[in-house]
């Protein structure tokens, strides 16, 4: 089941004098392609925000407008009020990024790493040393300082990318998929380190991981093919899908088919799906239910259980079930 | 201005530093092998080269083939490495530096290190062959060093830049740049090209460079307009190298 496209999604920062980041008709084309079609959003300062798509629906373009790695075609983005076009230096004092790939320099030890960095901020030896010993605690790699990015594993790399993103002390964080390809330990304690900073910086996330969006962000935005489809809260985004209901219905012994062949019937009843003694009915309103459970009178039900929308249903709903290239 | 050419400069001559040893052994054993097969082992069949003997005639040529190829080796696997494997550009890009700020950090890491090549090549030649020159032709001779080291460090960052594939970058290493150096006076004079040829030769960098070089160690003899070329085409290169950099970061 897909959901209408919202006609205009509001830009999810109800005070714009708030707005860590915004972006007004953001437009960038790459010959025929549109990778980002009149793109607005507003990101509150302090908040973690989570921008999701599939492959291809603009997510990177729009992180690399943001951090001034690329120009936009058309349109406006600003961040802490300061238009990317024209203050590009000032914005790069101002963000950290952690990109989608390590980036680290392997041949540079985890603290010579994060020194580089300070470096190019143009901090001083007296104001970042300090800084590194306090990232490098942090993330628990202070005993690591002196070996080579290649001897850590892939959960190190990615704490010590964050802290190196931190060294010269940000107001906004960009962290384009952090935790793709860490384990689920891995990935929790990145998550551990992320919520450690929410509220002294903004932090503008993208990632793959649904769960991910779902556990740290305060609000969400889902793009696909360059443009914003909707933006809200995680529960706001979910009550989208409440107009329909869920209900698993599994049965004790044989029946289930008969069964699925009555409710299929039913022209409350929007979609069903059957897998061995199991019925899945997607209702049109939950008022149906007592219909149901009239046509289901006798029928030998183990249970009936409500099944709860999660950020992938209405990721699914939104973006449609179709494979990207 | 160049706060952030300093800094990766730095880090650049810290990775040099760690590993100078086996750069070192690595940089001296080419020249010293051509010397050694060349210079002593062919010296009996070839005689007087322009009035001297082969060996001292190819032994400042292999110093500056030296600096020369070390500076281009170092910007076109350096800027490439950091571009296409380890991604380390994009994690300065996102820093309040300009990207000429990095063309330029790369370009001075090719010169340091062909400066500093050509240099331990032209002391181990002078410790363990015959090959002697005045001290006071050094200035001269690195009036072409200096720029010829600039040119091939801009023309690695150029190729380093365009090139996104390895083996392109040895192809090219193999068809364009080996064949200049080799053709431009370094293994035999350039009176030994037909005379037609000859002011196409003369109108390469790479003669300037090398012809210029070798007059002006073995003889103190300067060339001005050798000098100007080689200047002027290290000017164009860089300029070229920092334009096309920018460009292809603005894709």
């Amino acid at each position: 089941m897909r959901l209408p496209l919202p006609a205009v999604p509001s830009t999810g920062c109800s005070d714009m004098s708030t707005a860590s980041i915004t972006v007004h008709s953001l437009t960038k084309s790459y010959g025929d392609l549109t990778a980002l079609d009149s793109f607005d959003l507003a990101v509150e300062q302090g908040s973690i925000f989570g921008l999701l798509g599939p492959n291809g629906a603009g997510k990177t373009t729009l992180i690399r407008i943001l951090t001034t790695l690329m120009r936009q075609s058309g349109g406006d983005a600003s961040i802490e009020g300061l238009d990317t076009r024209h203050a590009g230096r000032a914005i790069r004092s101002m963000i950290g990024v952690v990109s989608q790939e390590n980036s680290l320099d392997r041949y540079l030890t985890a603290r010579e790493n994060l020194e580089l960095h300070a470096r190019l901020h143009g901090m001083e030896r007296r104001v970042y040393a300090p800084r590194i010993d306090e990232l490098l605690a942090l993330m628990g790699l202070s005993g690591r300082q002196k070996d080579f990015p290649d001897t850590f594993s892939g959960g190190m790399q990615r704490r010590l990318v964050i802290a190196r993103a931190l060294v010269h002390q940000p107001v906004v964080l960009f962290l384009d998929e952090p935790t793709t390809g860490l384990d689920p330990q891995s990935r929790r304690a990145v998550w551990e380190y992320i919520r450690s900073l929410a509220g002294s910086m903004t932090i503008f996330l993208t990632t793959h991981y649904l769960e991910e969006a779902e556990q740290l962000c305060d609000r969400i935005a889902i793009m696909d093919h360059g443009r914003l489809i909707a933006i809200g809260s995680t529960q706001e985004l979910k009550d989208r899908l409440s107009g329909a209901t869920v209900y698993e219905i599994e049965f004790t012994g044989e029946g289930a088919d008969r069964y699925a062949g009555i409710l299929g019937a039913m022209p409350c009843v929007l979609d069903i799906k059957r897998v061995d003694n199991k019925i899945t009915v997607t209702l049109e309103c939950w008022e149906c239910l007592s219909e149901i459970v009239t046509a289901l009178g006798g029928a030998p039900i183990r249970r009936i259980s409500l099944q709860e929308r999660t950020l992938e249903d209405v990721f699914i709903s939104l973006t449609g079930e179709k494979v990207r290239e | 201005m160049l706060r952030g050419s300093l800094a990766i400069w730095q880090r650049d001559m810290l990775i040099l530093r760690r590993s100078i040893i086996s750069e070192l052994v690595a940089v001296v054993a080419y020249p010293l092998t051509i010397y050694l097969a060349f210079g002593v082992g062919m010296q009996g069949y070839i005689g007087l080269v322009d009035g001297a003997p082969y060996s001292m005639f190819i032994a400042p040529g292999l110093i500056t083939m030296t600096a020369v190829n070390a500076a281009y080796n170092e910007s076109v696997w350096s800027l490439w490495f950091h571009r296409r494997v380890q991604f380390t550009i994009e994690s300065y890009r996102v820093t309040p530096i300009s990207v000429s700020e990095i063309v330029i950090a790369k370009i001075l890491s090719g010169f340091t290190h062909g400066i500093i090549k050509g240099c331990v090549v032209g002391v181990v030649i002078f410790a363990i062959t015959p090959f002697r020159f005045p001290l006071e032709h050094l200035v001269q001779y690195l009036l072409f060093l200096i720029p010829g080291s600039a040119f091939f460090s801009c023309a690695g960052v150029i190729s380093g830049t365009v090139m996104d594939k390895p083996e392109t970058i040895g192809k090219v290493e193999a068809v364009l740049v080996m064949p200049l150096i080799f053709m431009s006076g370094l293994f035999f004079p350039l009176s030994s090209y037909p005379p037609a040829v000859i002011p196409w030769v003369r109108a390469l960098p790479t003669t300037a460079i090398f012809e210029g070089a070798r007059r002006a160690l073995v003889a103190g003899e300067m060339m001005p307009l050798a000098a100007l070329q080689i200047w002027l085409s290290a000017l164009l290169t860089f300029v070229a190298a920092v334009y096309i950099f920018r460009r292809k970061m603005s894709e």
